[in-house]
């Protein structure tokens, strides 16, 4: 009895709005008592909407019926109904959770008058009204108690900017009501009823013009309240100028009850589907565009609102012309619920940090937890993984390319990196402290419902992954350990690095053990490797926050890229490493501006790999990586855009402009490991791609050929932009842009020589530009310096690093015996093999110019005169050593015994591309000669020791004169004069003057007039926006006609 | 010749109301004063309702009574809708609401700006 009560009575759905209308009595009455008990009663009334909503939802998930409510125990028609069903109860339980929280981070204001705790209640309960009625007349009823309210709380601020705001907004929702009203009386005059479904069942009646004109009020007045481009300079006045806890319930509350009322409505707009799309495409790819331009930080967010809401009327109108009624709790509940909780926690975000411009977020510059909110909130909004985001616009994109949408696809990636442009732009201001800057303090309290909107973000991003049936728990690994680092940030750094090599070592071989062929060879490089050269980032002592949480989760979605057997790990993993990495780059010295560019062309590069598998799932219908060599006719396609995605990340020619500042700028011991190891995981995606793609159906030959003039000119290109670099770091980026290139044309061969020409040169590179990193690192630390003039002779300072650079550098040029010279070896042959010659005449030619900037690091860092201000330094940290010696140690052994490595490298491409080395004893074998390594290492050792010997003879037996310093007798250059003179400085001035012009920065002009030409365009698109309320009203009417018009209104 | 003026009252009505929405469209997109902005949607609500109201109508019709002089058969016939009037009811009470809500935004628009000229509350653009 006592349960029934409970049930069916307390608990029952319509009990919200009886809280809701009792609250709002019970409040100004408690308000006379004492304004803390209104306040009660007012928080337990939202409490209690959210747990009703809770309780029943809970129900329906274990299999309850949706709740039917009849009013006043009359069915309908005669009476209005209400449903309580699955997608009404996510929604409500959204609505009111946001609501509660909105209500605990604006109670400061709230609390002012009890009016506004009503008006609160009123608003919340005319959303839930929204969603769930199934009376058109009583839908635009709760339409209206919603905005009446929302009028009534933006008019509770007094100043001009927002009273005329809220004006605009009061007459433009008028207006877009009224014409509701008039649809709606118009079905009624055809149907004979105001109930939903009764209308449904009714559709052969709406017809004619009567009809036409009845569902084009309805769907205009939906779509003017989702505020679609241009008709929306109203919203966004009011998303600029209103408190954000009004700003946010209108962006997330109010739009989802009129987002669900076009949900249920859409039955009988069936017909205007397409203009639903194209009205939602656009507004969210303009939206995003115009938010290029965009300063105010408020504004900023209502672009981004509204682009939201753009997105999801695309995904509601796709999903429901493709018919995949399954996937909509997934594709629009999980874009709904990741834009309710991203946008809601950005915009009281904005409340607590009360700076208008964007350049003023420099407040938030070094405030880890402030920063650490702000940029999962960020992350969450572009879509990147786990949040919930992620997944819906996967799942998006892939029905979408099984429907033939493929438009729709490339208005969806396009509008989603111009999101992340100008989202990760304001990340970047916030990051960059200034000196005027004065922060005000954020108490915890404050902060909390921001923190708990993250929270819930990583909740529902997991139960969508679990939903998925994806590997949850190892893809969420690198999740959960860097978290865990994270709440550790306040121990030492050494400790903390000691716990993240712990941590990443025993995660990663839990993760990669089992694998086998080419992921294990990856496996050993990405987190065998990436740990070795990780131990150097011992050699910091200071706390370095957010460091090592970041560095453990790039590692470990290293591995788990690997495990990846499906395109969705595989790309969650992606999109994982991408931003991490990002992260980390921001943390280097002046990191943060290079890292926006690097994140840019990263997210670019990871939705081109997105087109891609969704290209493969369209023709195959599977998302197991194994499935994509069969996706038939589109395999070129699918293996263009894998590729170049791929390649974009190796800094392929053209794409490189990130190369220079993210290896350039990052934290010294962080680029050797984007350098070393992460650079590999595009190598390894290519590898991947060309294996299922370009072997197993034998069309994949012309993008071949095509990618492999991209390496070698990426290899030429990257090598002649070394020789004329200043900076040591960034000598060393443009290199490891050339030798990458070297590795992408091996693959591009599809030759099992090239292949494994590729894998040598990888492993290579790792060694050698893991020490070579390392080693500049060690000089960095002890000379402060990067441009090389400013160094000099420092080999009698660092004889060790001197060592190890010089080894790397013969290990990295093609000359014996070091492993460089089998590396070039196996490359010309598997070229000449293919009969590429221009290719091998290039490849000659890049790594002679690879020789003369190989030749100037090690001149003027090390040789030469030393710099008198240099004199006292010491050799580098010992703990920056150990990882260079022992890649050395690996570089000798290989070098020596090249079988070791290139046996298991053949092993593992063997299933794909068949043949095997020839192996004559210790000689390598090809067609074109032979390659005996132990036999060349002996030759070298023999000739280089005669000489040696024969000068130590002489230096015992002559009498030798010693050159001090300043003694030019021995010196190429001339003491005590302006650096500019300096013989190291603009080293190669006569190779400048023969070559330059190759050189000369087009690239970067390109991408620069990129830019200037997207913010012409936004400019030119924002001329709607004229700030005048009538201008914004007659937008809504000549929306009106111009869908009368394209839905073919002049035919009637 | 009662037939035709018969008709021609919900004809009237809904033609006249139509004739108030664009009278009040034209209010709200050509007058910059605030209130007579106002104005213009009462006159479009107004319409609506109008609008409304001739729908429903029955020509000839009768009060929506069932008894004696209606028999259950004929109602659909013979009677005036009654949903449209009561809705009609409903949407008036609304428009009442929002009519004073924008009202009192007039009122504190002209203390904070000293204005009542929508084109002079422009400062938020683009």
């Amino acid at each position: 009895m006592v349960d029934k009560l409970v049930t069916e009575v307390l608990l029952h759905p319509l009990g919200i709005y009886v809280l809701a209308l009792a609250a709002g009595f019970l409040v100004p009455l408690f308000d006379r008592a004492h304004r803390g008990s209104a306040i009660l009663v007012f928080l337990a009334a939202l409490a209690g909407m959210v747990a009703i909503a809770a309780i029943n939802l809970l129900a329906i998930l274990n299999g309850a019926a949706p709740i039917e409510i009849e009013t006043a125990g009359i069915a309908p028609p005669f009476s209005i109904n209400l449903r309580f069903g699955l997608y009404e109860g996510g929604f409500v339980l959204a609505v009111n959770g946001i609501a509660l929280l909105g209500a605990l981070h604006w109670l400061p204001s709230l609390r002012q008058h009890a009016s506004a705790l009503l008006l609160y209640l009123i608003m919340v309960m005319g959303i839930n009204g929204m969603v769930m009625t199934r009376d058109l007349f009583n839908l635009f009823i709760f339409i209206e108690i919603t905005s009446i309210a929302t009028y009534a709380l933006i008019g509770m601020e007094r100043t001009g900017s927002v009273l005329a705001a809220g004006f605009k907004y009061i007459v433009a929702t008028s207006v877009a009501s009224a014409f509701f009203l008039l649809g709606t009386i118009f079905l009624y005059y055809l149907t004979g009823t105001l109930n939903i479904d009764g209308m449904v069942a009714q559709r052969e009646l709406i017809s004619g013009p009567v009809g036409f004109i009845a569902t084009l009020f309805i769907l205009t007045s939906l779509l003017i309240e989702l505020k679609p481009y241009p008709a929306n300079g109203w919203g966004l006045d009011v998303y600029e100028t209103a408190p954000g806890g009004i700003a946010a319930l209108i962006s997330v509350g109010v739009s989802a009850g009129v987002f669900f009322a076009l949900f249920k409505t859409l039955p009988l707009l069936d017909d205007y589907l397409l203009s639903i799309a194209v009205v939602g495409g656009a507004t969210f790819l303009v939206s995003n565009l115009i938010g290029l331009k965009q300063d105010n930080a408020k504004r900023l967010l209502g672009y981004s609102s509204i682009g939201q809401m753009g997105l999801l009327t695309l995904a509601l109108a796709a999903t429901a012309q493709l018919d995949v009624e399954a996937q909509l709790p997934l594709i629009v509940g999980g874009l709904f619920i990741n834009h309710l909780l991203a946008k809601a926690g950005l915009f009281w975000l904005a409340d607590l940090v009360n700076r208008k411009s964007i350049g003023d977020w420099s407040v938030l510059a070094g405030r880890p937890l402030l920063l650490l909110v702000f940029g999962i909130l960020l992350a969450a909004l572009v879509g990147l993984p786990p949040f919930p985001g992620f997944w819906a616009k996967w799942l998006l994109v892939m029905e979408m390319a099984s429907g033939g949408l493929y438009g729709w696809i490339a208005v969806i990636l396009l509008g989603s990196l111009l999101e992340a442009a100008y989202l990760f732009r304001w990340f970047t201001q916030a990051l960059q402290a200034r000196k005027t800057d004065a922060p005000d303090s954020i108490s915890p309290g404050k902060l909390a419902p921001v923190a708990l909107t993250t929270l819930l973000l990583f909740a529902a991003g997991y139960g969508m992954a679990v939903q998925l049936e994806t590997d949850t728990l190892a893809m969420f690994l690198p999740l959960f350990a860097g978290a865990a680092l994270w709440l550790l940030d306040s121990l030492p750094g050494r400790l903390k690095s000691l716990l993240m090599l712990v941590m990443v070592a025993a995660g990663g071989a839990w993760l990669t053990l089992d694998l086998e062929g080419l992921n294990r060879i990856f496996g050993y490089i990405l987190v065998g490797g990436g740990v070795l050269v990780s131990l150097a980032t011992q050699y910091r002592g200071d706390a370095r926050k957010g460091f090592y949480p970041l560095l453990a989760i790039l590692l470990l979605s290293l591995a788990t890229l690997l495990r990846a057997h499906t395109s969705l790990a595989f790309f969650f993993s992606w999109e994982l490493m991408t931003l991490s990495s990002y992260l980390l780059i921001t943390l280097g010295r002046n990191g943060v501006k290079p890292s926006l560019t690097y994140l840019l062309f990263s997210l670019a590069a990871a939705y081109c790999i997105l087109a891609g598998f969704a290209l493969a799932y369209a023709a195959t219908g599977s998302i197991e990586l194994a499935a994509l060599g069969g996706a038939g006719d589109t395999t070129g396609l699918v293996f263009s855009l894998l590729a170049a995605g791929f390649v974009i990340k190796t800094g392929a020619l053209g794409m490189h402009i990130w190369v220079p500042g993210a290896y350039g700028e990052a934290d010294d011991d962080f680029s050797a490991l984007l350098s070393a190891v992460v650079s590999k995981a595009a190598i390894f995606g290519l590898l991947l791609v060309a294996a299922q793609l370009g072997v197993r159906s034998d069309i994949g030959l012309d993008p071949a050929y095509v990618l492999g003039w991209i390496g070698m000119l990426t290899a030429t290109f990257g090598a002649l932009m070394a020789v004329f670099q200043e900076d040591v770091k960034r000598l060393l980026a443009y290199s490891s842009m050339g030798q990458l290139g070297y590795i992408v044309t091996g693959i591009a061969l599809m030759s099992h020589l090239g292949w494994v020409a590729a894998l040598y040169m990888t492993v290579n590179h790792f060694l050698f530009k893991g020490i070579l990193f390392l080693a500049i690192a060690g000089v960095i630390v002890r000379t402060n310096e990067r441009l090389m003039y400013k160094m000099g002779g420092l080999i009698k300072n660092m004889p060790f690093t001197f060592v190890a650079t010089m080894i790397a550098i013969i290990a990295m040029s093609g000359v014996p015996p070091l492993t460089g010279f089998g590396g070039k070896w196996l490359l010309f042959n598997a070229i000449m093999e293919k009969g590429w010659y221009w290719l091998a005449a290039l490849a000659f030619f890049s790594s002679a110019v690879a020789f003369l900037y190989m030749f100037r690091l090690l001149q003027t860092v090390f040789l030469g005169q030393r710099k008198l201000e240099h004199a006292q330094l010491r050799e580098a940290p010992v703990i920056l050593l150990v990882p260079q010696f022992v890649l050395i140690g690996i570089i000798m052994v290989f070098s020596a015994y090249p079988k070791l490595l290139l046996d298991p490298l053949s092993t593992a491409i063997s299933p794909w591309l068949g043949g095997n080395l020839v192996w004559d004893g210790l000689a390598l074998q090809t067609h074109l000669g032979y390659w005996n390594a132990p036999m060349i290492m002996g030759v070298v050792a023999g000739v280089w020791m005669v000489p040696l010997i024969f000068l130590l003879l002489m230096t015992l037996t002559l009498k030798i004169q010693k050159v001090e310093q300043f003694n030019i007798v021995f010196a190429a250059e001339r003491p005590h004069r302006p650096e500019e003179t300096h013989f190291a400085y603009n080293f190669f001035a006569h190779y400048d003057r023969a070559l330059g012009f190759l050189v000369k920065p087009r690239a970067t002009a390109f991408w620069n007039s990129t830019v200037e030409w997207s913010h012409s365009l936004a400019a030119s698109l924002r001329i709607f926006y004229n700030g005048n309320g009538q201008t914004y009203a007659l937008h809504i009417v000549i929306y009106l006609v111009a869908l009368y018009v394209v839905n073919g209104g002049l035919q009637l | 010749m009662s037939f035709l003026a018969d008709m021609q009252i919900s004809l009237i009505v809904l033609c006249s109301g139509l004739g108030l929405i664009l009278i009040g469209l034209w209010g709200i997109l050509t007058q910059r004063n605030i209130i007579r902005m106002i104005v213009g949607f009462s006159l479009l609500d107004t319409g609506i309702h109008m609008v409304m109201v001739s729908i429903g109508y029955v020509t000839g019709g009768t009060a929506p009574i069932i008894n004696d002089a209606v028999p259950m058969a004929e109602a659909t016939s013979r009677i005036v809708d009654p949903v449209p009037s009561a809705l009609v009811l409903t949407a008036i009470v609304i428009g009442l609401g929002v009519t004073a809500v924008m009202l009192s935004y007039a009122v504190r628009i002209y203390r904070a700006r000293k204005t009542l000229m929508i084109d002079e509350c422009t400062e938020s653009k683009w």
